[in-house]
């Protein structure tokens, strides 16, 4: 079934929060509504569940990548021309450190963004239910679930005493 | 930060915002300007391509002039960008709220600089690809990967990629609040692409705060070893006299970071004359950064020391000799007396006084000293060194560096201004929601009769976790 | 009434919990358990004071042999060496939080200004390492230009090290009565028996008026200040004069830094061991909380990631480079006979450190720090026994003249230490450690007076549906 979002904001941080303890009252659960604020808040402000992410393994992926390609890169070139430059050794450890490094490094951080960005859940292509006043201080409750469900999310919403009104959105 | 302007969201949408969805009158005359130099510097350069780099005052045995030493003057501007942004962060600094997104900035923008001018100096800069990567199997040509030349590329292109990264990321939350608040739809529509659909929900700002940490934590390390690099393409040389020092990585950086957090100290005192922004950088801002700057200095200073005191302590008479030359022989000697007099003496005695940190012309200006000392420290490491005239070197010769080169040089620090601009015209300078989160976190305590200000801290109290276990 | 929150400008107050009562009971709670001498503290004291009588017949043993085979020297020196990058780095972990407002620093900053007192125990050490040094007569390359310079005395360096490892331990001292201070008074007015006499005698009158406060902030920030350059230089004195002139052809200029960079790892690692036992054994649990670990972990992590970049900085300009004098003390250091032992080192003091604190759990507990502390202590001292071994037995093959060292001159084996040497290395470390337990007997291990001021500053508060931490900062 098709699913809606709706958004009721709020002028004070505590209105938001009896949202969504109301929102827990009438059966909707973690995951069906969301807080959309213009600032980052300390966790927990408005009784939200912590969120969970796996970023840490990201960039430990992407250094073992980045390390792997490296020493292929480095490793590779000298065995496949191998001319003894400086009187160095063939496989120069410390000369391919250095890239080996720069390798992992690189890794973690590309690796690290495409996590930062995945575990955000971005890109979203629809908005869905959104305000610009969020940007501007307002604290959104948003609830995404079944066109049949709208009316109870709407009702909760509002009895927290919304400012303005209801704003509704496709998914 | 005891000096503190609390402002609504509102307020600060409208004042950082001002740059960006107005244009200020002083602007556009400024870009045109900037632009006509760096067009200048880049009819230059191809002037030098076409006729070689004959035009240029480079011969045997000087053979990297002022191209080399103003690509480490800008490798080091470059970082303290990342530097400032990423220990202040880390150790949860307060100041730094306003600053961070302005010095990394500047660190893409002065890594681009950097680039410039060894990429000009080859000459034909497409060849560098030969050199870099190992791709022209049928040729077969290969680069060299135990030259110092293969590690420079590969550590500076490190750097711009997670530099340039990071600015996107932390730029996330800004450009919702542009896409929210631009009025053009194709304005509006190109900010709404770039948002990629941010909302501001507690798992996207859990996400941005971990990414203000985690990649600060992985760009500081790198951000070493770029330097460290930059420092061995000079001193895993034993030919020329002055180079050949294991001290100079942790020197180069910490030169680096000297000129660099001065010149987050101009650009501090430059956005609060071009943008108004003295609501939100305060004396106290100056103050914090001149103190660090008094212990980088003299850090800075005894790693010079120790530079020099190593140098005579080798008994080396072509090292000794390079080092009459550096300091005392003309023109050499002048340049010295200044650079030591304006990266030093000047500025970090002035800093002493309280008044001085907290004044934005006075700390503009000593920065802008520092600057000028530090471009010729590496101007004095590069090219005294190679004019030494030692028993092996077959043509002796001097150097003076032509028009074409100083045009090019010039065109970098246009290049830098121009970029700084040309970003401050579509993206806010000054982190939004950072300086938001700042203000909600906001606390007084009230002690007697004092006030203390306080802030909630990021983050569960670790007593939390003691429960857990 | 502003409906818009776009609008809304809040400063809010918090309330702190400053009572007289909760500050009595902090002090209290705190007395409380420095009052408290348990049996196993005796036990553990007795043992440790053994091992000292040990250390100092080793020492009588080492001085009768004479100065004149320096190659036995090494061990010795590297003792010396260790204590200096141990005890007398520790206070750094009180200094540097200090000046930058940390509160985290709180309950384990006297505990590292405690060991200043162990400082006491190098200056014995030190004393026949003035004869042991040679003066630069013998023409030894120097950093003093003797002999190039008009005016140089001989004994240059025996002058300038002596005054500054001097200028060290007093620096210590002051810093360490200076914080001290409004805890003696404690201990004058709530003290008993011995501790209220001395507390009396060491408060010198301490009321705790304003000016008093101002004063013994302003010198403990001053006195800081200078330990810590007092600190780089010493560290300086030590890595060129009893290591590095010793090596023909040694000339790194960043070893000096090195060598400070490895004190203050092994002074945070210090510190970190020290505030274990505090907590698991010292009745400290309350106080010394898991922020320390963390706080301290995270320095821990950064420096050890240091350590790597000092030592790679120094090694690739050599190995590339391939001057030979320089390949000669890659071999004498790295790549020859201390080759096994430099790998041990790289593991326990880079390798382990640095992938295990890199994850938030074991920066966030109490075991985990405390057994790296131990892995980048037991390196530490190998550290110090590779360099200064190695150094010694070259400063005793006579080539001092020579400007740079050969490939055939580097010694193929390692200098095995004698009894003496073993003597001295386990009786001054655990001397060390009884000057420290001894002195938490008349100074309180945990700061009082911090801990009380800390009272002032932080707040847990309700945050709409969450607790949330608010910190002060007074300066």
């Amino acid at each position: 079934m098709a699913k809606r979002s709706v958004l009721g904001l709020y002028s004070e941080e505590d209105s938001a929060a009896d949202a969504l303890d109301n929102l827990r009252e009438a059966g909707f659960e973690e995951g069906e509504y969301e807080i959309l604020t213009g600032v980052p808040y300390p966790e927990g402000t408005f009784g939200e569940a912590e969120p969970e992410h796996k970023l840490y393994r990201w960039p430990l992926i992407g250094a073992a990548c980045g390390f792997t390609i490296a020493l292929l890169i480095t490793a590779g070139t000298e065995l496949a021309y191998p001319l003894i430059t400086g009187g160095k050794p063939i496989l120069s450890i410390p000369a391919m450190a250095i890239i080996m490094y720069e390798g992992s490094m690189l890794g973690a951080i590309i690796f690290t963004i495409i996590g930062i960005i995945f575990e955000s859940r971005l890109p979203r292509i629809f908005m869905g239910a959104y305000s610009e006043k969020i940007t501007e201080g307002h604290i959104g409750v948003t609830v995404t679930t079944e066109e049949t469900r709208t009316d109870i999310a709407e009702t909760a919403l509002n009895k927290a005493g919304t400012d303005g009104e209801i704003i509704r959105g496709w998914e | 930060m005891q000096e503190h302007t609390q402002l609504s969201h509102k307020q600060i949408n409208e004042d950082l915002l001002k740059g960006v969805l107005t244009v200020p009158k002083w602007w556009l005359p400024a870009v045109s300007f900037l632009g006509l130099v760096v067009l200048t510097g880049l009819g230059a350069f191809f002037f030098m391509m076409y006729h070689g780099l004959g035009v240029t005052g480079l011969n045997r045995p000087v053979m990297w002039g002022v191209f080399i030493a103003n690509f480490v003057f800008w490798i080091g501007i470059s970082h303290a960008g990342i530097m400032i942004s990423a220990i202040l962060r880390l150790t949860q600094a307060e100041w730094r709220r306003p600053i961070t997104r302005a010095a990394e900035v500047m660190t893409v923008f002065s890594l681009i600089a950097a680039l410039h001018t060894p990429l000009m100096h080859v000459g034909r800069p497409w060849r560098v690809l030969y050199w870099i990567f190992p791709y022209d199997f049928s040729r077969g040509i290969w680069p060299n990967i135990r030259s110092p030349f293969v590690w420079d590329p590969s550590a500076v292109g490190t750097y711009l990629i997670a530099s340039s990264l990071f600015v996107f990321v932390c730029l996330l939350p800004d450009i919702a609040i542009l896409r929210d608040r631009a009025k053009k739809p194709i304005v509006k529509k190109i900010y709404a692409q770039m948002a990629l659909g941010f909302r501001g929900t507690p798992r996207q700002w859990k996400l941005q705060i971990l990414a203000g940490i985690l990649l600060s934590a992985l760009v500081l390390p790198v951000f070493v070893s770029v330097h460290s690099i930059v420092s061995w393409d000079f001193a895993v040389l034993i030919g020329v006299e002055g180079w050949h020092s294991t001290i100079f990585a942790p020197y180069f950086i910490i030169g680096a970071i000297h000129s660099g957090v001065s010149a987050v100290a101009m650009l501090m005192a430059l956005s609060v004359w071009l943008y108004g922004l003295d609501k939100y950088i305060k004396p106290d801002h100056f103050d914090a950064i001149a103190r660090l700057l008094i212990v980088v200095a003299t850090t800075w200073f005894f790693f010079f020391f120790l530079e020099w005191v190593y140098a005579l302590y080798t008994l080396a008479p072509p090292e000794i000799a390079l080092r009459e030359l550096q300091a005392f022989q003309w023109p050499y000697g002048p340049l010295f007396a200044i650079f030591i007099i304006t990266s030093f003496v000047i500025p970090v005695p002035l800093w002493l006084f309280k008044r001085v940190r907290r004044s934005v012309v006075w700390m503009f200006w000593t920065t802008v000293l520092v600057n000028i000392g530090m471009w010729l420290e590496r101007f004095l490491i590069v090219i005294p060194g190679l004019i030494r005239r030692t028993h092996m070197t077959f043509d002796w010769g001097t150097y003076h560096p032509s028009i074409v080169e100083i045009l090019i040089v010039v065109e970098t620090f246009a290049f830098v201004c121009l970029g700084m601009l040309l970003f401050a015209k579509v993206l806010p300078l000054v982190p939004l929601f950072d300086v938001k989160e700042g203000m909600v976190n906001r606390r007084l305590i009230k002690v007697g009769r004092r006030v203390i200000p306080a802030t909630i801290r990021e983050g569960l109290p670790h007593h939390y976790y003691e429960k857990k276990q | 009434m502003v409906n818009d929150p776009g609008d809304r400008v809040l400063e809010p107050y918090v309330e702190t919990d400053n009572s007289v009562e909760t500050r009595k009971a902090v002090s209290d709670g705190l007395l409380g358990i420095h009052n408290i001498t348990s049996n196993r503290f005796w036990q553990f004291a007795a043992l440790f004071g053994i091992m000292f009588i040990f250390g100092i017949v080793g020492f009588v043993w080492k001085l009768s042999s004479g100065f004149d085979d320096k190659s036995t020297w090494g061990y010795y020196v590297a003792v010396f060496a260790f204590l200096m990058t141990t005890s007398s780095a520790a206070p750094m972990v009180a200094i540097a939080p200090r000046i930058a407002n940390s509160h985290w620093r709180r309950p384990i900053s006297r505990a590292a200004e405690i060991w200043t007192l162990a400082g006491c125990l190098n200056l014995i050490l030190y004393i026949p390492l003035i004869w042991l040094l040679p003066s630069l007569e013998n023409g030894r390359r120097s950093l003093w230009f003797y002999g190039q310079q008009e005016g140089v005395p001989a004994y240059s360096p025996h002058i300038w090290a002596t005054l500054a490892i001097v200028g060290l331990v007093l620096l210590g001292l002051s810093l360490l009565w200076l914080s001290t201070l409004p805890d003696f008074a404690v201990l004058r007015d709530q003290g008993e028996g011995w501790k209220k006499k001395w507390g009396g005698k060491l408060a010198l009158g301490w009321r705790g008026t304003s000016a008093q406060w101002n004063w013994q902030h302003h010198r403990m920030g001053v006195v800081g200040a200078f330990y810590f350059m007092m600190l780089v230089f010493v560290h300086f004195f030590i890595s060129v004069e009893f290591l590095m002139v010793h090596v023909p052809g040694w000339i790194d200029s960043l070893y000096p830094i090195t060598h400070a960079h490895n004190a203050l790892q092994a002074g945070v690692a210090t510190v970190m061991l020290t505030m274990f036992f505090l907590r698991q054994f010292g009745g400290y649990k309350d106080y010394i909380g898991l922020d320390q670990f963390w706080g301290l972990g995270k320095l821990l992590l950064a420096l050890s990631l240091l350590w790597f970049w000092f030592w790679f900085s120094s090694f690739n300009v050599f190995w590339y480079g391939g001057k030979p004098s320089e390949q000669a003390v890659l071999e004498l250091f790295v790549k020859g006979p201390y080759l096994y032992l430099f790998i041990t080192i790289f593991i326990l003091v880079f390798i382990l450190p640095w992938f295990t604190m890199i994850w938030n759990p074991v920066r966030r507990s109490v075991w985990g720090p405390a057994i790296l502390a131990t892995s980048v202590l037991i390196g530490t001292l190998l550290d110090r026994i590779r360099l200064y071994v190695a150094s010694w037995d070259v400063a005793g093959r006579s080539m001092a003249k020579e400007l740079e060292m050969k490939m055939q001159d580097v010694p193929t084996k390692i200098q095995t230490p004698g009894y003496e040497d073993i003597f001295i290395m386990v009786g001054f470390i655990a001397g060390s450690i009884l000057i420290f337990m001894l002195a938490t007997r008349l100074i309180p291990a945990v700061n009082l007076w911090e801990q009380k001021e800390m009272l002032l500053y932080k707040a847990e508060i309700q945050f709409h549906r969450t607790k949330v931490t608010v910190m002060g900062k007074p300066r």
